[in-house]
């Protein structure tokens, strides 16, 4: 079935076609039309899950890995204030192991006041050890949340999937709507397995560990995540030979053939494509790398992808106060392992703060400037910041 | 070796190694959880010491038949009290702080009326035992002590100097108040019991107290009050002049009485009021003249409502000195009152002005209270001032005369009547059996500490489960009324006013089921454990565990750590915190 939804909507579909079983969540703008859409599923019988009213984001993570221990698959969906008033429930759900799922509308953090779109909200949960995929446009949104929950389940950790507020979660696409059984085949049902809530057996979960032990349950978290890198590209196979759509951790757009590339997220990706494509026609040479997770980082791809590349410049729509954008460090991280001769400049750039349009012509004077300047004039370059 | 292969002896998420069982966190409280189970305002407040909340809880579930059976066991005439008692319960009931009180008559009508379409009977004795008790009056206070009585297999007759049973019932309410087909239908049950009924027979007169004494081996007295106090002015033997009683009995006899078509009303109580409205459907204009004002009235306000609706007018401040006219009243002087000082029953006194004026009539219905005839009575039966003296279960100074109703030291209504004959049936079970039966040897089956004794409790019936019943009385401000949504009571149908005018059809309809249902789950049930399940939901120790009796929860109290969230959360109070030694 093919329709034309918003990027929320297609988050509930996703949510729907996975069959989830409790559905713990607060409502806040942008992600709103999220819980409401998956309330009227429900409503209507198309999904048959619990949905738990709770006071706060913090209680709906809370809940989600109390539903995750119960056996339960969980899921939710929130944004900018409301991830951060969860975090500390972020770093129980993967402490404990609980392959939650959220939808993250991407908003700004206040103070100013703003629901408009930015990344700073995602990015700042980098360490929480919850697996990030980044979304560019409603397929891969919907894609992404059924995708999310194979993952995550088959890692018992817990994965967030990322999409702009706005961009994506109020602005309707032709979305094709894969059929549940279909869903079915390819997302089994969650398996708890032997760790689990039993009442007939209860058991502190937890618990206060000496450090004796705590740091090898750490440990594993770590090594999962590494594992992960593979477990994604082989869901992402999965899901290509089951619906036909391929997604990657690292996609390059016309980058092969360049000395110049652009690195990009989210919604800036589709803006990216454009730009290259007009660059591209009036002789320029450039091409675009779409990152789609920042958590694990896929850092050998990357450094596969732009080895050897003369420029690159990411696009990063957040930053980290005191440092640089966050994609930007971690692509730098990744490529300082390369030999000089095949290490690019890193060119770092902080573009559409707070839902400032990120246009065609913003990415053509990025383009510019990578060209032009010999190499970077700082470490972190804003762009469209009106200087008086 | 990358570490990716490498391996860890713990399991993914940290567990215990051993069951949380073992860690017995109970040793940790100084305090614990206890269930209770206490009284309801209205519980207490009823004269019958019906279970009202027990009833809410069953018709609420959609258990009818048990509620009726619930009401059966403290109170015959369910049906008769939803339309006739003047609920205070509803006065006393909790909901009132947080909107408006349940409509409690609404669905006791609704459970009596139930109980007659589907013609619910009440189970026979399980044995007959071979005392014989008399019961003198078929009022509603003899009808409870007979029904009550009969229940416990005694052969009961009933005297009354009426023709037909019901006393008050049949020949003082109105049949727009009490049709009497329900009137007659509720009574039939105890016909159908084997209660026997020995009609048009005066004791005293066509009986002697001594052969009623020597045939059986108790009695209860409970002849009602059916002398109209006099009013004390001149003219009341003029003709088109009526006291209350007599005025009701002809109308619920089916007679019309030749009371006028100007008719003034004296008195400002229930029986004013009946005697008003009555008379209004008999196409009469009418007046009340009540000696102080509304506030002070002893009628009850709905009452007053109606008959304001139906055309009645009100002369407040006003009290008649003189009846005018030849052989016939052509009208009356009467004077304008002022209001003085509280006098003992706590209302303001009314204060003659010297002011006299004249009200047109050709008709006046004296409704100024009723009052006993004790006199004649056995004379070990001691009284003072009309009141025969008994203690609070209707023990009389004479040996095996027990008596109740409006006779003895209570206020003159239906419901209180039926409870004194319950009180007294428990009493001459008593007595029968060779038992002591003084006033505080029931006070743990009573409702609160000022309520009636409840047989039901004395039986033990679990119709409505009740597990440590205490005599605490739990306040609004004793329960968690977070859980309670806010919602306006039912409000009854009224039949159209021409209607009413027209006859003697009852003027409030009956509730639908839906409509009774939703009134009874307005009831907090205050007090009392519904499994609603709050304290076994939040108890973070997962301590609170269904209770294998059967109804209700337990506290493991291994495990309970004393931490009080169970008492806090618990909506209807039936939970407390106590600390241990």
């Amino acid at each position: 079935m093919r329709k034309v939804i918003t990027g929320n909507v297609a988050v509930a579909y996703g949510a729907m076609l996975s069959d989830v079983q409790v559905v713990a969540a607060y409502p806040i703008t942008p992600q709103t039309t999220i819980i409401e859409e998956l309330a009227t599923m429900q409503a209507e019988g198309l999904v048959d899950f619990d949905y738990i009213r709770v006071e706060s984001e913090h209680s709906a993570m809370a809940a989600c890995i109390g539903a995750e221990m119960g056996g339960a698959r969980a899921f939710t969906a929130t944004c900018g204030q409301g991830l951060f008033l969860m975090h500390e429930m972020l770093h129980y759900a993967a402490g404990a192991r609980t392959p939650v799922v959220l939808a993250n509308v991407n908003r700004a953090a206040a103070a100013p006041w703003s629901i408009w779109s930015d990344q700073t909200d995602s990015v700042s949960q980098r360490e929480t050890g919850w697996i990030q995929l980044y979304c560019e446009g409603n397929q891969e949104v919907l894609d992404t949340t059924i995708m999310a929950f194979k993952i995550a389940e088959r890692l018992r950790l817990p994965a967030m999937v990322v999409l702009d507020a706005f961009f994506l979660s109020h602005t309707s696409e032709p979305v094709d709507i894969p059929e549940k059984e279909r869903v079915r085949d390819f997302l089994p049902p969650i398996d708890p397995g032997e760790n689990w809530l039993d009442p007939d057996n209860p058991r502190t979960f937890g618990g206060i560990t000496m450090n004796d032990a705590y740091m090898e349950f750490r440990w594993q978290i770590q090594r999962d995540m590494e594992k992960a890198k593979g477990i994604i590209t082989e869901v992402h196979e999965d899901f290509a030979q089951a619906f036909g759509r391929t997604y990657r951790q690292v996609e390059e757009y016309r980058a092969q053939d360049t000395e110049l590339v652009l690195v990009v997220s989210g919604t800036v990706a589709s803006t990216a494509r454009d730009a290259v494509d007009y660059l591209r026609e009036k002789g320029k040479g450039v091409g675009m790398v779409k990152l789609k997770t920042l958590r694990p980082f896929p850092r050998e791809e990357v450094i596969e992808t732009l080895k050897g590349k003369k420029k690159v410049a990411v696009i990063d729509r957040n930053f980290s106060p005191g440092a640089t954008g966050v994609w930007a460090q971690e692509v730098r991280s990744a490529l300082y392992d390369l030999p000089e001769a095949q290490r690019p400049l890193i060119y770092g750039y902080v573009a559409g703060i707070g839902g400032r349009d990120i246009s065609v012509k913003t990415i053509e004077e990025i383009y510019t400037k990578t060209l032009e300047d010999a190499e970077p004039d700082d470490v972190d370059m804003w762009v469209g910041v009106n200087y008086v | 070796m990358k570490y990716t292969d490498r391996r860890v002896s713990v399991p993914l998420c940290a567990r215990s190694t051993t069951p949380g069982l073992v860690n017995k966190t109970g040793t940790w409280k100084f305090a614990e959880p206890h269930f209770v189970d206490l009284t309801s305002p209205c519980n207490q407040q009823c004269p019958a010491g019906e279970d009202i909340t027990g009833y809410m809880y069953l018709v609420g579930q959609g258990k009818f038949e048990e509620a009726w059976n619930l009401i059966m066991e403290e109170n015959p005439f369910p049906a008769i009290m939803g339309r006739v008692c003047f609920h205070t319960c509803e006065e006393q009931c909790n909901r009132n702080d947080h909107d408006e009180s349940i409509a409690i008559h609404v669905v006791e009508r609704f459970i009596g009326d139930y109980g007659l379409s589907k013609g619910l009977t009440v189970a026979p004795p399980e044995d007959e035992k071979d005392k014989k008790v008399a019961i003198v009056g078929a009022g509603p206070g003899g009808l409870s002590a007979a029904y009550q009585l009969r229940r416990m297999g005694y052969a009961v007759t009933i005297f009354d100097s009426n023709e037909k049973p019901g006393g008050m019932m049949r020949y003082g309410i109105p049949s727009y108040r009490l049709p009497k087909e329900i009137l007659d239908a509720e009574i039939d049950r105890l016909s159908a019991m084997g209660v026997g009924f020995t009609m048009g027979v005066t004791a005293g007169k066509d009986i002697s107290w001594d052969s009623l004494a020597s045939e059986h081996d108790a009695l209860f007295v409970a002849i009602g009050a059916w002398e109209e106090a006099s009013l004390g002015i001149g003219g009341v033997d003029k003709g088109g002049v009526f006291n209350a009683l007599a005025f009701l009995r002809e109308i619920n006899l089916g007679n019309t009485p030749e009371a006028g078509s100007k008719v003034v009303v004296i008195g400002g109580g229930n029986s004013a009021i009946d005697c008003a409205r009555a008379s209004r459907r008999l196409g009469a204009e009418v007046t009340i003249a009540y000696r102080r004002t509304e506030v002070e009235m002893p009628a009850h306000p709905e009452e007053v409502e109606l008959a304001k609706e139906e055309g009645v007018q009100f002369l407040f401040l006003t009290a008649p000195k003189e009846i005018i006219g030849q052989r016939h009243i052509a009208g009356l002087t009467a004077e304008k009152m002022t209001l003085g000082e509280e006098d003992s029953s706590g209302r303001r006194r009314p204060v003659p002005t010297g002011e006299v004026f004249e009200i047109q009539c050709d008709g006046m219905i004296m409704a100024i209270g009723e009052g006993t005839k004790v006199e004649d009575l056995p004379s070990l039966i001691s009284h003072k001032g009309g009141v025969v003296e008994t203690d609070n279960m209707g023990h009389t100074a004479a040996p095996k005369f027990f008596a109740g109703g409006d006779i003895i030291d209570i206020p003159h209504t239906v419901t209180h009547a039926i409870g004194s004959g319950k009180r007294a049936a428990i009493a001459i079970d008593r007595f029968l059996e060779g038992e002591q039966c003084d006033e505080g040897s029931l006070d743990r089956f009573r409702w609160g500490e000022k309520g009636n004794v409840s047989l039901g409790r004395i039986k033990g019936t679990m119709l409505f489960p009740r597990r440590n019943p205490g005599s605490e009385v739990i306040g609004f401000k004793d329960m968690n009324t977070f859980y309670f949504d806010h919602r306006s009571r039912i409000r009854p149908q009224r039949i159209p006013l021409e209607e009413r005018l027209q006859g003697f059809q009852e003027v409030i309809a009956s509730p639908s089921k839906e409509e009774a249902v939703a009134e009874a789950q307005r009831c907090f049930i205050c007090g009392s454990c519904t499994e609603c399940g709050n304290c076994y939901i939040f108890c973070p120790e997962c301590a609170i565990k269904s209770d294998p009796d059967g109804y209700g929860y337990i506290a493991d109290m291994d495990y309970c750590k004393g931490c009080g969230i169970c008492v806090y959360e618990c909506p209807r109070g039936a939970m407390r915190m106590e600390v241990m030694e």
